[in-house]
């Protein structure tokens, strides 16, 4: 393997395209679904390494008010886990967007986010996915750092990986107290595969 | 028959096999939540076969199914085409079922993961619903033990055992804990400290079965006589401490002499003899005179040391 992955000018341009269209697609549906208006940013794409990732998570370990939440997918030879990480978010919030009747305790919390995570993060790849003519199959969604502490569960100076493919996406909903960022993080090695298929729409 | 509707037949036949006797749950809904689909898994576990489940409500069928939590979960499915996942740590389960193992397991029930489907149409439109429910009682009993384990050893870590009085450390840890909020607001705060007097002629004619007796006698007379909010810990060998919150000296010393006339008026029955013994208390008010933990103890070890030279069996607020 390469010892730095390399994305062309191109294949950046087509997946910022496939991704933008992605979101214009999950905004919709997620809009339908929560009957809300869901405010997207532009999807940033790069290349991040290890300790990079490590990063972005520690905000959880260090913070009480950040969440995270992961979830795996896999299919056609690419794979890869989505993060998505809750700033400030209100429970109350996501209960009453998600119209959970019930009192608010640890684990209603803990269903809230998985759910949401599920939402959004389903809603975005699917449109991915459909433009590159891939089914995936997703693992269930996992609250991060509730059995493990962070610094356990993903040590950077150990990943068998140099490279990652990360596309970031931030989501807000009107008139909710919900802001997220969701991290899209591929495999260094489903990065050759994925510019193949972007081959498919450039050509 | 042509050939080709004999191969699709055949391949028909055994992928229902397959379906019916893989060893996970499969459900298929319409929009109306009747069953259209009820394998293997789920006949043998719901005691139901097929004829008895097909075409009802899975809600009549099982009516300990959360009803509108499952159809709001049910909402992101069929909306926006996307898979819906429930794991056992949210609800240990779905569907009320018996563990696999009503021997050896110990569990009372089948804990589930389940996967939600949408299943489409040829025309791409999601009219029915897969379930798909993982029998995870395994990995949720070893995690469940884990933590009960884990509970334990934080316990023990803790506290003495011999009187389940907090142990040294953590109850110093307490104390500096004290000491940094008396700091900061300026509360009364005490400490009393107190031991068994002439402990060791207690061992020595008793033995030290019976002086481990006297000690767990006095632990459980102190914890009878303190507030939910007071820190108590087996300091030494025969020695107690105690953090009052919110206690000035006065208040420090109607608890500690609380506790010294009922130690002085019970006894210890052991091996047909028995032990009257009493203690002596050193109390300490936290002051700003008192500038580290450390100078706490010592003071209050002051006044124990002077309710001990003035003949014991008494309390003594020592003043910085």
């Amino acid at each position: 393997m390469s010892a730095t992955v390399y994305l062309s000018e191109d294949y950046r341009d087509c997946l910022q395209e496939v991704t933008n269209i992605a979101m214009g697609q999950a905004a919709d549906r997620l809009a339908r679904l929560l009957d809300t208006f869901v405010v997207l940013s532009i999807p940033h794409i790069e290349i991040l390494s290890p300790a990079d990732i490590a990063m972005a998570l520690h905000s959880i370990d260090n913070s009480a008010s950040v969440s995270g939440v992961c979830q795996g997918f896999i299919g056609g030879g690419i794979a890869g886990e989505a993060i998505i990480l809750f700033n400030d978010t209100s429970f109350a919030d996501l209960a009453r967007l998600l119209n959970y009747e019930g009192e608010l305790d640890r684990q209603a919390e803990r269903e809230l986010l998985m759910d949401t995570t599920n939402v959004l993060f389903g809603a975005c790849l699917r449109g991915i996915a459909e433009q590159i003519d891939i089914t995936f199959s997703f693992g269930p969604p996992m609250v991060l750092g509730q059995h493990q502490r962070l610094d356990e569960l993903f040590n950077p100076r150990s990943a068998t990986w140099q490279q990652a493919l990360v596309t970031e996406i931030n989501y807000k909903l009107e008139g909710y107290n919900v802001n997220c960022d969701l991290l899209l993080i591929l495999s260094e090695d489903s990065i050759d595969r994925l510019c193949k298929k972007l081959d498919y729409l450039l050509a | 028959m042509t050939s080709g509707a004999k191969d699709f037949l055949n391949e028909f036949h055994w992928l229902m096999d397959v379906l019916h006797n893989i060893d996970v749950g499969l459900v298929v809904l319409d929009l109306e939540m009747r069953v259209k689909l009820w394998n293997g898994f789920m006949q043998n576990h719901s005691a139901r076969p097929s004829a008895d489940a097909l075409e009802h409500s899975i809600f009549d069928l099982f009516p300990e199914l959360p009803e509108a939590w499952f159809r709001r979960k049910l909402q992101s499915v069929t909306v926006l085409h996307n898979a819906a996942f429930t794991t056992w740590e949210q609800r240990p389960y779905l569907f009320r079922f018996k563990n696999y193992r009503v021997v050896t397991g110990n569990a009372e029930y089948m804990y589930q993961n389940c996967t939600i489907l949408p299943l489409s149409d040829a025309n791409g439109e999601v009219n029915h619903i897969c379930l798909i429910v993982y029998d995870v009682t395994e990995v949720a009993t070893n995690r469940l033990q884990l933590q009960k384990a884990n509970a334990q050893l934080h316990h023990i870590s803790r506290t003495d055992g011999l009187t389940s009085l907090l142990n040294r450390k953590t109850w110093e840890q307490s104390l500096r804990h004290e000491f940094k909020r008396f700091q900061r607001y300026h509360h009364a705060c005490s400490l009393i400290l107190f031991d068994i007097d002439h402990f060791k002629l207690i061992n020595d004619n008793y033995g030290h079965t019976a002086g481990d007796e006297v000690i767990r006698h006095t632990a459980r007379i102190l914890l009878d006589g303190l507030r939910d909010s007071d820190v108590a810990g087996r300091y030494g060998g025969e020695e107690f401490a105690v953090i009052l919150v919110d206690t000035d000296a006065a208040g420090a010393k109607v608890v500690a002499e609380r506790l010294r006339t009922n130690i002085e008026a019970s006894s210890v029955l052991f091996e047909r003899h028995l032990i009257n013994y009493t203690i002596s208390l050193g109390i300490a008010e936290l002051s700003p005179r008192i500038t580290d933990p450390t100078m706490w103890i010592d003071t209050a070890d002051r006044g124990l040391y002077n309710a001990k030279r003035a003949g014991r069996n008494q309390v003594v607020v020592y003043h910085t």
